[in-house]
């Protein structure tokens, strides 16, 4: 079903046509509140709000506007309440944290197998840093990296989205890049092109 | 030839490829003769491809397959009006999880303490001449939370202790235990309401916690929704459920308000 027939089904109120939008719209939903407040059961609660804040109030919905637009705005606006009500202060991983992933995935690793501990434990280690630098980010920051890096939005179809001038966007990403720099800058990947550039 | 000021503008662009030509054709030659913006520039370019090596854990095929009937469950209850009480489970959800580690470890240890406290001013201090009606059988609430959460235990043990991996899954029987939870659910309400005395919040707490459970496990999708359950058994270590029953029973064991089971 296609996007046009998509709307006009679910503005008659039609099931089907509800539960194909939520078929085709579910993940993108829950990985961005997901992202936005990092808990499965948090995000899967945000992304049933999303879609019935999406079924009851389908009339305000502008025809002409984009519905995948539209929804990343419900999604991000949920995940921003969400985080206010808990007052969200994100627990920063420790680095006991970090050594005892690297323990367990050692652990997992079946004996004499061909998978390489050493670079199975450097990548655990790469998610654990990822993730602490993203809890550093602010939530508007993070929201316009997210939707630019992992769901390939455009600057403009971002500010769209969010209701932010493009020059907001450009800032908010900036300083976003800009921490995870800061904080990831111990990585091999990027310390050696600092070291490069010295 | 354009400024450092205006490159630095552009550079957010430059990376994600929205300049167009003739503005890249610029910028290119503004980091040809600056240094410092082309490091700057190559920084953040490194910064972005380790992000690209970001991983988000799927929660698996059998979240997904069961997403569509949980969200219908879930309007069916709110137009049913049992908005609120999906609510509050969500509210208190929402509340414990954000809790840091460390509340969870010194809530553990003062309950610790004072539990040791009670039972040592018990052995410890002169049998003070208590009248039989202060330390009579419990009220009717409290023998029915008490029934509550024992029974919301076994249901958990069993759901805790399977392994999908290894155990039969027929023998597991999900189908009941959701039964059973809905059941559990139901009662959850009534029981909290009656808990309204004084020095009965911790164990009304407690119901609430098992409440919210009850409904999640409840809420499980159809099949064996391996997900699901490992995002409850997670749920139940998180909040810690099994130490705060036996805590609650503890207490309550040193006050002398539990049943007499035998006399």
């Amino acid at each position: 079903m296609d996007e046009r027939s998509l709307i006009e089904g679910m503005a008659r109120g039609d099931r089907a046509a509800f539960r194909e939008f939520v078929e085709q719209y579910k993940k993108k939903v829950f990985f961005l509140a997901l992202d936005m407040v990092g808990n499965a059961v948090d995000a899967e609660d945000i992304s049933q709000e999303v879609f019935l804040k999406v079924f009851r109030s389908f009339a305000t919905f502008r025809k002409d506007a984009k519905l995948g637009s539209w929804l990343y705005r419900v999604t991000y606006n949920a995940s921003i309440d969400h985080l206010r009500r808990k007052q969200f202060v994100p627990e920063p991983v420790g680095d006991e944290v970090l050594e005892s992933r690297s323990r367990d995935d050692n652990a997992s690793l079946p004996h004499g197998g061909a998978a390489d501990p050493a670079a199975a434990v450097e990548s655990s280690q790469l998610q654990v840093r990822i993730a602490r630098a993203l809890d550093k980010v602010s939530p508007q920051e993070k929201a316009v990296f997210l939707l630019r890096h992992y769901d390939d939005l455009m600057l403009k179809d971002i500010a769209a989205t969010l209701g932010l001038s493009i020059g907001s966007v450009k800032s908010y990403l900036f300083r976003a890049v800009r921490k995870l720099q800061k904080e990831l800058g111990g990585s091999p990947l990027i310390s050696g092109v600092e070291a490069s550039h010295d | 030839m354009i400024s450092c000021r205006i490159a630095k503008d552009r550079m957010i662009e430059a990376l994600y490829g929205e300049l167009g030509p003739s503005d890249k054709e610029r910028f290119d030659g503004h980091l040809r003769s600056c240094p410092d913006c082309a490091s700057e520039y190559s920084v953040l370019g490194a910064t972005l491809r380790v992000m690209d090596q970001r991983e988000r854990p799927d929660p698996g095929p059998a979240f997904w397959d069961g997403f569509w009937d949980r969200l219908s469950r879930r309007k069916v209850w709110e137009e049913a009006g049992e908005a609120p009480r999906t609510s509050l489970g969500a509210r208190l959800v929402r509340a414990l999880s954000g809790l840091p580690r460390w509340s969870y470890q010194a809530a553990g240890a003062a309950a610790l303490l004072f539990v040791g406290i009670l039972i040592g001013s018990r052995l410890i201090a002169p049998p003070a001449p208590v009248p039989t009606a202060a330390v009579s059988a419990p009220s009717g609430a409290i023998v029915q939370a008490e029934n509550f959460a024992e029974r919301s235990k076994i249901l958990l043990l069993g759901l805790v202790n399977y392994d999908a991996a290894t155990e039969d899954a027929y023998a597991f029987d999900l189908g009941r235990k959701k039964t059973m939870s809905r059941e559990l659910a139901a009662e959850a309400p009534a029981i909290r309401g009656a808990l309204n005395e004084r020095g009965q919040k911790r164990l009304r707490d407690l119901v609430s916690d098992l409440e919210v459970i009850m409904m999640q496990i409840a809420n499980l999708g159809s099949g064996q929704d391996v997900e699901g359950v490992e995002l409850i058994k997670q749920g139940v270590d998180r909040r810690g459920i099994f130490l705060k029953i036996d805590l609650d029973r503890m207490g309550r064991d040193a006050r002398g308000e539990t049943k007499k089971k035998k006399t």
